[in-house]
């Protein structure tokens, strides 16, 4: 890598800035006594976190969520495998459409996804649901999940496959054996993204989340409309702690780099 | 009838040929090369064999066997790719075993198969390490007990040695060599080294554009060339006056053809000349005895045993 010049360190220090500091400005202000968004603090209190607990719905759409995103993330990754290989290795009619075809949810604002599954999932009775849910996240979530299964697949050298062959495997063996765990590094970073975005979704969920099935987002989403207190906010530092503390164990276990780029290294 | 029968065999991608009409019958035990430039047809003739490609038209017949009447996992032979194609998720010791785990053997007897694959290709001591903690040639060499530890019908090499130094290569062709004395396994190498094809094999199949332009045993090919092409491919050949002669046939004597000698080229054991003659250029490659040896520009006289 190159070394940077003035210019660009100055200019990734402003970048840095401008990303840390609404996440700080949230995480300081949840620590007010005020019974109203203040800043700057000048009192500190702990008063808004023991708040949380009066809030049990706050703490069920937390759970909520994360189940969605694990599971929706996780079918994601299921129907990415046999697509993702199939796209690496063979030339067949429709290859193209069907890259596009799983790709497309990313060109659709999700506005527009949000209404057309209100109205498709009150037809099928599923309004509501969490398998509504769950379906809605897989297609918001699918081409994070196969966009790094098949960067993985692609980088996979069929030769290796062949030799397995000529030992005397039978296709379900080198699927087991070879294919699965060399992709395997594309399939937990493909898990992770699609996870992380589907926490994130809001603009769609709120359209099809009724009361009992809210996930976090919408839950603050709803409760900023009707309040002015900084629940929010130290329901915010709460979710901001929990993710910085799983990047930390992850980094230490997997190392992020690898995990997020979607670079593999097999072995250990 | 042979043991391995390649007969009439060919393939073509879309439009264009990349074997064309071979046929080949490699007897039990024997170490043959299949020998020619890039894009003549070899990978494609070995993949042949092994079943990852098939055939257009043409048979293949294994002890009699019609080969391509059997899936790729049933043929039991052995491959070792030019990329080597190990596991990179296994160790040494489990890329060897995987064959035989594949065929049911017990951990036991496994154990001690591998063990000694590992051993016969002087690997002993790196059993436990990822194929990513190996160099080159030792990747190459778990490719090759990896192949040989299935007691494979055959051992197919696709120019396994080519990503080696030139030491390394050398070391590990008579160790190649000499794994295939002690084994026994009937062996078809692929490469484009004329030097490694003529040092390994019983006989060689000279490759050219898909066809089989000649085979014949070194010596004999290389004495012998059936056409022009195997003679330029198996060396350096002068064509003087329609007459194939090679450089280290031709000597310089008192009387015989008249030339200036243009360039000297010292390669330690042996002079390379290039002679302008009546004739055309002339290659000349002599011993080097520690005698004087005509300098360039000197007016020498050439003379050559008259065989092709
Ligand atoms: N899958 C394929 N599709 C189309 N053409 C192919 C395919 N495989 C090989 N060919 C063509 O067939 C010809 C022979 O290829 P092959 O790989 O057998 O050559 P080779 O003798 O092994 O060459 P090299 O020494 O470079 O490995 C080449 O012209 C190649 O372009
Ligand atoms: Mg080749």
């Amino acid at each position: 890598m190159s070394r940077n010049g003035p210019l660009a360190l100055a200019y990734h220090a402003l970048f840095v800035v401008f990303m840390l500091t609404p996440i700080l400005v949230v995480c300081w202000v949840a620590f007010t006594p005020e019974g109203f968004l203040s800043f700057p603090v000048r009192h500190w209190s702990l008063r808004w976190f023991y708040a949380i607990g009066r809030y049990p719905e706050f703490v069920s759409a937390f759970w909520r969520s994360l189940g969605l995103g694990a599971l929706s993330s996780a079918l994601a990754v299921a129907v990415s495998v046999p697509a993702a290989l199939a796209i690496a290795r063979h030339q067949f009619a429709g290859r193209e459409a069907m890259t596009t075809l799983f790709m497309s949810p990313l060109m659709i604002p999700h506005v527009v996804l949000g209404i057309a599954f209100l109205r498709f999932f009150t037809e099928i009775g599923l309004g509501g649901t969490f398998a509504g849910l769950v379906l809605s996240h897989i297609v918001i979530v699918l081409p994070f999940a196969l966009r790094l299964t098949l960067a993985s697949a692609v980088g996979l050298d069929s030769r290796i496959e062949h030799a397995a062959v000529s030992l005397g495997a039978s296709e379900a063996t080198v699927l087991k054996r070879i294919t699965l765990p060399l992709v395997l590094p594309g399939l937990v970073s493909g898990w992770a993204l699609a996870f992380i975005n589907s926490f994130d979704e809001v603009t769609m969920t709120v359209f099809i989340a009724a009361p009992g099935t809210e996930t976090l987002p919408v839950r603050m989403f709803l409760y900023i409309q009707d309040n002015i207190d900084p629940l929010v906010t130290s329901v915010s530092a709460c979710v901001i702690a929990i993710t910085v503390a799983a990047l930390i164990a992850l980094d230490r276990a997997y190392g992020l780099e690898r995990l997020l780029v979607g670079k593999g290294s097999h072995g250990r | 009838m042979a043991f391995l029968a390649l007969d009439n065999l060919s393939k073509r991608f879309g439009t264009q040929t990349a074997v064309d009409g071979l046929s080949l019958g490699v007897e039990k035990g024997e170490f043959i090369s299949l020998l020619g430039p890039s894009g003549c047809g070899k990978t494609t003739t070995l993949q042949m064999i092994a079943g990852f490609v098939e055939p257009s038209s043409g048979a293949i017949r294994l002890e009699g066997e019609d080969l391509l009447a059997v899936k790729p996992a049933k043929r039991g032979l052995g491959i070792v790719f030019q990329s080597y194609a190990l596991f990179p998720h296994m160790t040494a010791t489990e890329n060897v075993a995987f064959g035989l785990e594949m065929q049911g053997i017990a951990a036991a007897e496994r154990a001690r198969r591998v063990a000694d694959a590992l051993e016969l290709v002087g690997l002993g001591a790196f059993a436990a390490r990822y194929p990513r903690q190996l160099s080159g040639g030792q990747q190459q060499r778990v490719a090759l007990a990896r192949a040989l530890v299935i007691r494979p019908r055959i051992l197919l090499l696709d120019e396994p040695l080519s990503n080696l130094d030139a030491k390394l290569r050398e070391e590990m062709q008579i160790e190649l060599r000499q794994i295939q004395r002690t084994v026994g396994t009937t062996t078809i190498l692929v490469t484009h080294d004329q030097a490694e094809a003529m040092a390994l094999s019983d006989r060689v199949v000279v490759m050219n554009k898909g066809r089989a332009e000649q085979i014949a045993t070194p010596l004999e090919a290389y004495e012998h060339p059936a056409t022009a092409f195997v003679a330029s491919f198996l060396g350096k050949t002068n064509l003087v006056n329609g007459v194939a002669v090679r450089p280290e046939r031709i000597a310089f004597a008192a009387a015989g053809l008249v030339g200036t000698v243009r360039t000297r080229i010292f390669q330690g054991n042996h002079w390379l000349y290039q002679v302008d003659t009546a004739s055309g250029l002339v290659t000349v490659i002599r011993q080097n005895t520690g005698d004087a040896m005509p300098e360039e520009g000197a007016a020498v006289h050439l003379v050559w045993e008259a065989r092709a």
